[in-house]
């Protein structure tokens, strides 16, 4: 499925760092600065403490001991959030706490990180013994209950001070900075540039500060930020469980479990703590996503999302005439002698299985929208095997998977129809469209191993997808499924059905998908790049055992592929795509034996041949495809044709016939060609 | 196979070893004397030494030490300070208790994640994702004590629908349980709905919806085992937080597990029973992420089959 989403891949992967402006970016952003924005109201008020808070937070007033908060009837703003049992006031104690809680996690988190820095540095740096004595003992440590011994230490250390706890909290966190320092290193290591220096002589330190560093420091913000929150709890935690911060130090952890005393009469003296906690923890987390998607944007691969098309329906789908680029052609049933390499295109008779009639499919990217698809139209026959050559980025896989309607977001039919038997398979709804797959349509793909999934055995697979087609019994659909393996060539069924994905061949599990495919005796099969993964062996065998399959059947095959000497053998007819548009459609023989586009010819040139003499140059076509973004007006083509008229620069050119059932999409076969003039 | 695992098994008893060890050292240079600890500040020299003597702490550390292993070796964990009871029954009768506690929370926090993260991914970025993210964000900052407490509040002091403290039957888990599965969940929901969303864009994801399955089916077959991976592995990840968010949960609800048992002995300085707790709690830690690999073995054929 390589070019499934051809232009995501190839077209544009620089700019997508920066100009990602999402819906997503957008909240995360927005979540950030809220987060950074509290981090730092947070840290004022810890900072200022002294000066903030109203009261000392020692100051006891047995006067006035639970006073309610300034909500309530009974409150007062001389103490805004009341006081605790022994009179002292709450909203000061709680800045001190806030005080005291990130100077104890900040301190024990640069001891962690300033640890786990060196640790990483020096392990992945140097390598060797250290880097697995290192290592190792990272290992110990995290298969180690460390909590429960840092519990005990703390609990029954005589005279517990800050520093104690700051150590006791900071140390074991070094193995998480280690790791990840540890394996940026490594990878900066291996870049070209560092090389280069090491080859020209630079010294180790000189290597390690001018090129490795700079890379590691942009990991080490967003683990400190996160190992910050993790830090602010568990100080509390400790705290809270009389583990933590002396008495005479005011810590969240430590009010709450004296508010749990008095939990009945003054609620508010347990959840106020437990709020700063958690808007403080809160705050720095989103603060460290935030950070994260600065330094390290992640593409996110798309998932499917169906968009069944609301525009009305056409009234009358084959008259030939949708933008003056429809095909117009009947499909009859099979009439091919088996066995004959050559392929007789059927006479026009009868209904098509599939009419595809000014397909259209659009990406729509942020700030650009891809057009992958721009008007494709073809009809498929009772039967019939319709070949789709063209090259990454052509399109072919993208109308391949709008006919099962399996695009992606943001892949979306944008225009056009899809009549499968009558029904317009862009406008049905998911539910009858999901009837028609694997029973009426199925389809095979290019990377067959990933095509299974891994982790459930071919049987159970194929098993699920036999009883899905006819509500079978279990042991009914093991034996079509046996039978179905057998007729793929698959000597031992009984042996595969028990294996998984990964114990076969590319080859062994594309059998597998072809028997999948097949078992529900589909009328279309759509096989997209079926053997372009495989060697040249195993894909003549496959090819062939797939056409005597479809054509012991009757199914209709289309078969996408960007070698046009597989389409030559095994089509009855051709469609050739470029940059989302049919450039040449008609009947195998005829389009090989009389190319009449310039691209068609192209193709056709670069095909080696047995019967050019050795030494012969194969042309290959200059230029590449156009940006799907920015195709121009025009023929998609011009670029790189040797014919290239001017019209050819600002009209896209319909589909002309160029014989009986033959069409071309080159100006050069314009009936007003003489208005245009000649090449 | 065999070999394999006697290694996972002599693993295993180095790191028991190590925590034993540490834990032996570290309490005894941390915390001083015991018999100072054990008797009020003040008592005569002559009590003192005698106390030293009762509980061997007259001998060289390294002897006491060997004493120790020895003792441990034959499954005893010497007797308790105060009282004179034997270590092992009570920690053994604790074990259990916390067991329980622990084992359903993750199995209520993998329910959780697994509905929460499902729901999530099925439309990311949409507001049900949008929510769960959140929820995961929350719950990531609240700490479990504060959570129980409100709980607490709410449910018990408030609503009575659930005892506040002590284990008394069934009804007396949920608030325990709900507590430390909230706290151990964000991480899982958002390790599912990070699965769920790169299972859809797998290629075998694409090829069963092609063979006609369901969605329901999809996410709920497919998807699902692919998300449980990373969430075994998580779990066994996140054993030590367990354990922590444990102790501090039976602290507030007075749960009679290990986690209390050793805050109490820490409280009474009652060191064989510490050392003991942390032995029993060390070893159920190591067991369980033993149990975790096999658990995941089981489950992805490519470690199971890929091995054999």
């Amino acid at each position: 499925m390589s070019d499934a989403l051809p232009a995501v891949e190839t077209a544009a992967p620089a700019p997508a760092r920066r100009g990602r402006f999402t819906v997503r970016a957008l909240v995360r952003r927005r979540a950030a600065v809220i987060g950074s924005t509290g981090l730092v109201l947070i840290a004022g008020l810890a900072v200022f403490a002294p000066w903030v808070a109203p009261h000392d937070p020692a100051a006891q007033d047995l006067g006035n001991i639970l006073a309610p908060p300034f909500w309530d009837s009974a409150g007062s703003w001389e103490h805004p959030l009341g006081t605790d049992a022994l009179g002292r006031d709450t909203a000061s104690r709680l800045i001190h706490g806030a005080r005291n809680s990130l100077m104890i996690s900040f301190a024990a988190m640069l001891i962690g990180s300033l640890l786990g820095l060196a640790a990483g540095i020096v392990s992945g740096f140097f390598g060797g013994r250290v880097d697995t004595v290192t290592m190792r003992l990272g290992e110990i440590q995290l298969a180690f209950p460390f909590i429960l011994l840092a519990i005990a230490i703390l609990g029954v250390i005589p005279g517990r001070t800050p520093l104690h706890l700051i150590l006791v909290l900071g140390i074991p966190g070094w193995i998480v900075y280690a790791r990840v320092v540890r394996s940026r290193v490594l990878a900066e290591r291996e870049r070209d540039h560092v090389r280069a220096a090491a080859a020209l002589g630079a010294s180790r330190s000189r290597q390690l500060f001018r090129y490795v560093l700079p890379s590691v420091w942009q990991v080490v913000p967003v683990i400190a930020m996160l190992d910050i929150g993790f830090l602010v709890i568990m100080e509390s935690m400790l705290s809270f469980l009389g583990l933590g911060l002396p008495p005479r130090f005011p810590s969240w952890g430590a009010m709450l479990a004296e508010g749990r005393r008095n939990m009945v009469i003054s609620p508010w003296l347990s959840i106020l703590p437990g709020l700063a906690i958690m808007l403080t923890v809160l705050s720095v987390n989103l603060t460290a996503d935030g950070l994260a998607d600065v330094f390290d944007p992640k593409l996110r691969k798309g998932t499917f999302r169906r968009t069944v098309l609301r525009l009305p329906e056409r009234a009358e789908p084959d008259t030939a005439n949708d933008d003056g680029a429809a095909v117009r052609r009947a499909a009859a049933p099979p009439q091919r002698s088996v066995g004959a390499g050559a392929r007789h295109a059927p006479a026009a008779s009868g209904a098509a299985l599939l009419r595809v009639r000014d397909l259209k499919v659009e990406f729509p990217l942020p700030g650009r929208t891809i057009r992958a698809v721009r008007g494709v139209s073809f009809d498929l026959g009772h039967g019939e095997t319709l070949g789709i050559v063209g090259e990454s980025g052509s399109g072919k896989s993208v109308t391949a998977l709008s006919i099962g309607q399996l695009l992606d977001s943001p892949g979306r039919v944008t225009g056009g129809q899809i009549l499968f038997d009558g029904q317009d398979l862009t406008r049905i709804s998911d539910r009858a469209m999901a009837a028609l797959r694997g029973r009426r349509i199925a389809m095979i793909f290019q990377n067959p191993t990933a095509s299974l999934s891994p982790v459930f055995s071919i049987g159970f697979q194929m098993r699920e997808a036999i009883r899905r087609q006819g509500r079978l019994h279990r042991d009914e659909a093991s034996r079509i499924a046996h039978d179905s393996l057998w007729a793929v060539g698959i000597g031992d069924p009984d042996r595969v059905l028990g294996q998984y994905p990964f114990q076969l061949s590319g080859g062994m599990n594309q059998r597998v998908m072809i028997a999948m495919a097949m078992a529900a005796r589909p009328n279309l099969l759509i096989a997209d790049e079926p053997t372009t993964a495989l060697d040249v062996t195993t894909q003549a065998q496959i090819l062939e055992r797939l056409r005597d399959l479809v054509q012991a059947e009757g199914t209709s095959l289309i078969f996408i592929t960007h070698d046009i000497a597989l389409v030559a053998e095994h089509a009855d007819r051709v469609v050739v795509m470029y940059a989302g548009q049919i450039c040449e459609s008609g009947p195998t023989e005829q389009v090989i034996s009389e190319p009449r586009h310039p691209y068609t010819r192209a193709l056709l040139e670069s095909v080696p041949r047995p019967d050019l003499p050795a030494g012969v140059r194969l042309e290959a076509i200059p230029g590449e495809l156009p940006d799907p973004a920015r195709i121009p007006d025009g023929c998609p083509f011009a670029p790189r044709c040797p014919h290239v008229m001017d019209v050819c620069r600002t009209v896209n050119p319909d589909q002309f016939p160029v014989a009986p059932d033959h069409r071309a999409a080159c100006h050069l076969w314009s009936p007003d060609r003489t208005k245009a003039g000649t090449p | 196979m065999i070999v394999r695992l006697a290694l996972r098994l002599a693993q295993m008893l180095f790191v028991i070893l190590a925590v034993v060890t540490i834990a032996f050292f570290v309490l005894r240079i941390a915390a001083g004397d015991p018999a100072r600890l054990v008797n009020p500040p003040g008592t005569p020299e002559e009590i003192i030494t005698q106390t030293r003597r009762r509980l061997g702490t007259d001998q060289p550390l390294l002897g006491q030490y060997v004493t120790f292993l020895g003792n441990l070796v034959r499954g005893d964990l010497g007797t308790t300070f105060r009282g004179s009871l034997p270590v092992r029954d009570a920690v053994l009768a604790a074990l259990p208790n916390t067991l329980a506690l622990a084992g359903l929370a993750v199995l209520a926090a993998a329910g959780i994640a697994l509905l929460l993260g499902a729901l999530a991914a099925w439309r990311p970025n949409g507001s049900l994702d949008r929510t769960v993210l959140g929820y995961a964000a929350l719950a990531q900052a609240t700490p479990a004590f504060w959570l129980g407490l409100v709980l607490v509040m709410f449910f018990s002091l408030q609503l009575r629908w659930f005892p506040a403290i002590d284990m008394t039957g069934p009804r007396s888990f949920v608030l325990p349980v709900v507590t430390l599965a909230v706290t151990l969940s964000p991480i899982l929901v958002r390790t599912v709905r990070q699965s769920f969303i790169e299972t859809q864009g797998e290629d075998f994801f694409r090829a069963a919806r092609a063979r006609g399955l369901g969605e329901v089916r999809l996410f709920t077959v497919h998807a699902l085992k692919m998300a449980s991976l990373p969430v075994i592995t998580l779990i066994g990840l996140q054993l030590g937080f367990l354990l922590a968010g444990a102790v501090v949960v039976e602290a507030i609800f007075n749960w009679p597990g290990i986690g209390k048992l050793i805050l109490d002995a820490l409280g009474s300085r009652d060191f064989p029973m510490i050392q003991g707790g942390v032995l029993v709690a060390a070893i159920a830690f190591v067991v369980l992420n033993f149990v975790v690999d096999l658990l995941y073995r089981l489950l992805d054929p490519r470690v199971r089959v890929g091995a054999s």
